[in-house]
């Protein structure tokens, strides 16, 4: 196996979608397409009712992913943890479907313990060597303003998380709902995230919660995915919109 | 550890006895030890013997436990973690599960044992802590995630060991879990590649944390982390002011090796057990020729100057 390329979307959220398509089905969309999604709730106190806990889990389930709840102080943490767990899962389904091709049916789990310490320990190198492009996608919404200042440490720390890897890393963050559209780029790819970046100054003040429209939205920031039409005159039409975001209509085309 | 009620796949429980797949030992499973980010571990027994089984979410998680429990196992003096007995593969609610057995360590997890020992066995702790660190670099690891949940002192000889290796990463590579408090990202003084001075910055920041009391410690989470706030609360600490230059030195990564700073601690440690009884003697001295004790006075104080400007020399040029 080469050093391949992983892609995932990070949804960071605090409850329920409410308009546009289901976030459960543009999550399966995205894992259709080889991009891993993973959710993070994050809750003040117990506020997370128990329909936004189901929604976090199935569409991280849906978009082969993992999720968490926390506070708002854990948020740094768990970022940069869920982030590696997710890749080692994903490079450990490829390498497990290589192994099947080998071995026959069986896959990983007929070897005995001791030879899948081997894998283990190739899977965990495979990991950290290969290229990482994550979209971190923030829910903005009302309820979200308090925990705002924790999301952007979070974003700054994923970003030396990211840099400390051998491997390629590469992050974009975006917020939901956004002005126009339903997201809005407010970091383009990039290798190194600075402190300075405000994702709480100049948001669109809504009360939607559009998080399936924005996992689709976020899908067509990966540049090997060919845009649905639909979507693509759309992001064709900011481009000659506004020129700043010069570097992200690279990547997007 | 973090609140995580509902991270995806869960941590399987595992049942009150169980027969691994492969090594065929049975288990009987008397109580649950304790939770972390990867798995639980459990008490149980196998043959009579007492042991302690981990099992976790991920397999290939617990796999790379093993590979690292094997790795610093050679030379059975060396005492870093646990030793492993078994790796084996259990069914769990029709799933397959990994699992691995080690040696039970009956003690307390090191902040316990200070709060209930007393912040005299800080330095000791931290001097036996830096040799096991020593030994597990020297295998080309980094261990990661180290905070006093993570040490744990035995409690026939009052010896430290690391538990939990689900943060140990190879040197080189990005640190794989850290806790945030003793993470050098996060208190603005480098990044988390697995280095030495990863753990050693780590290690410095929990010896400050298990010196002082839990008030001034929670204090940190209202203020901007930085280690100028750690400096403050050193020179406050009558503990830990005569251990700062090597503090110091690990927060700015000025150490290559832990041996390194064991040894600085150690020669530390060494002059205040030794100068402590020297101190009375010299006072009742002081009472019966006051010139002699004068001379005493004005040579602490000059020691005092030259350590205040060798405290100065760090904050100024690292």
């Amino acid at each position: 196996m080469k050093e391949a390329t992983l892609r995932q979307i990070l949804v960071v959220t605090d409850g329920c979608s409410n308009t546009g398509m289901s976030p459960v089905a543009a999550a399966a969309l995205a894992r259709e397409q080889g991009i891993t999604v993973n959710v993070i709730g994050v809750i003040e106190k117990s506020e997370l009712g128990e329909k936004g806990e189901m929604e976090i889990r199935e569409i991280a389930e849906a978009g082969g992913g993992l999720c968490d709840i926390v506070y708002p102080q854990q948020l740094a943490q768990t970022v940069q943890m869920l982030t590696r767990k997710a890749m080692t899962r994903t490079i450990h389904q490829v390498v497990n479907k290589e192994l099947k091709e080998i071995l026959g049916d069986s896959g990983i789990e007929e070897l005995e313990p001791q030879k899948r310490v081997q894998v283990a320990g190739m899977v965990d190198e495979l990991g950290e060597k290969s290229s990482l492009n994550v979209v971190m996608l923030v829910d903005t919404s009302g309820s979200m303003k308090p925990k705002l200042s924790a999301v952007q440490q979070a974003i700054h720390d994923f970003s030396i998380s990211l840099h400390s890897r051998s491997g390629q890393s590469r992050m974009a963050v975006c917020s939901f709902p956004g002005k126009q559209k339903y997201l809005d780029v407010r970091i383009p790819w990039t290798e190194k995230v600075e402190q300075a970046h405000q994702i709480s100054s100049d948001l669109a003040m809504s009360g939607i919660t559009p998080t399936g429209p924005a996992i689709v939205e976020a899908i067509a920031l990966f540049e090997h995915v060919k845009l649905p039409r639909a979507l693509s005159e759309r992001y064709a039409d900011m481009e000659s919109d506004d020129n700043e975001d010069g570097s992200l209509r690279d990547h997007v085309f | 550890m973090t609140m995580s009620f509902n991270q995806s796949p869960r941590i399987p429980s595992l049942p009150r006895q169980f027969q691994g797949k492969w090594n065929k030992k049975s288990y009987h499973v008397l109580r649950e030890l304790g939770r972390g980010a990867n798995g639980a571990v459990y008490l149980t027994t196998q043959g009579g013997v007492k042991r302690a089984v981990k099992v976790g979410a991920e397999g290939m998680d617990i796999l790379m436990e093993v590979n690292v429990l094997k790795s610093v196992q050679q030379g059975r003096d060396s005492q870093v973690g646990p030793l492993l007995c078994d790796v084996d593969d259990l069914v769990i609610d029709g799933k397959p599960c990994t699992f691995y057995a080690m040696e039970y360590l009956e003690g307390e997890q090191l902040d316990r044992y200070i709060r209930q020992s007393g912040v005299d066995w800080v330095a000791v702790m931290m001097v036996q802590l830096l040799a096991r660190l020593h030994v597990l670099h020297k295998h080309g690891w980094v261990f990661g995630d180290l905070k006093p949940e993570n040490v744990m002192v035995t409690k026939s000889s009052k010896q430290v060991r690391l538990i939990d290796f689900g943060g140990v990463t190879k040197q080189g590579n990005a640190v794989r879990q850290f806790t945030e408090e003793y993470d050098r990202a996060y208190w603005h003084a480098g990044d988390r590649k697995a280095e030495i001075s990863y753990d050693l910055f780590s290690a410095a920041v929990m010896m400050v944390r298990l010196a002082v009391d839990p008030q001034t410690w929670q204090s940190s989470h209202s203020e901007t982390r930085h280690t100028v706030w750690l400096c403050d609360i050193i020179r406050k600490s009558d503990g830990l002011y005569p251990y700062r230059v090597p503090l110091l030195k690990a927060f700015h990564g000025k150490y290559s090796t832990a041996g390194e700073m064991r040894a600085e601690m150690l020669e530390i440690l060494k002059d205040l057990t030794v100068a402590a009884p020297q101190k009375q003697k010299h006072i009742q001295k002081q009472k019966r020729t006051s010139g002699a004790g004068g001379m005493g006075i004005s040579g602490l104080f000059v020691a005092s100057l030259l350590l205040l400007a060798g405290t100065l020399y760090y904050a100024w040029f690292m």
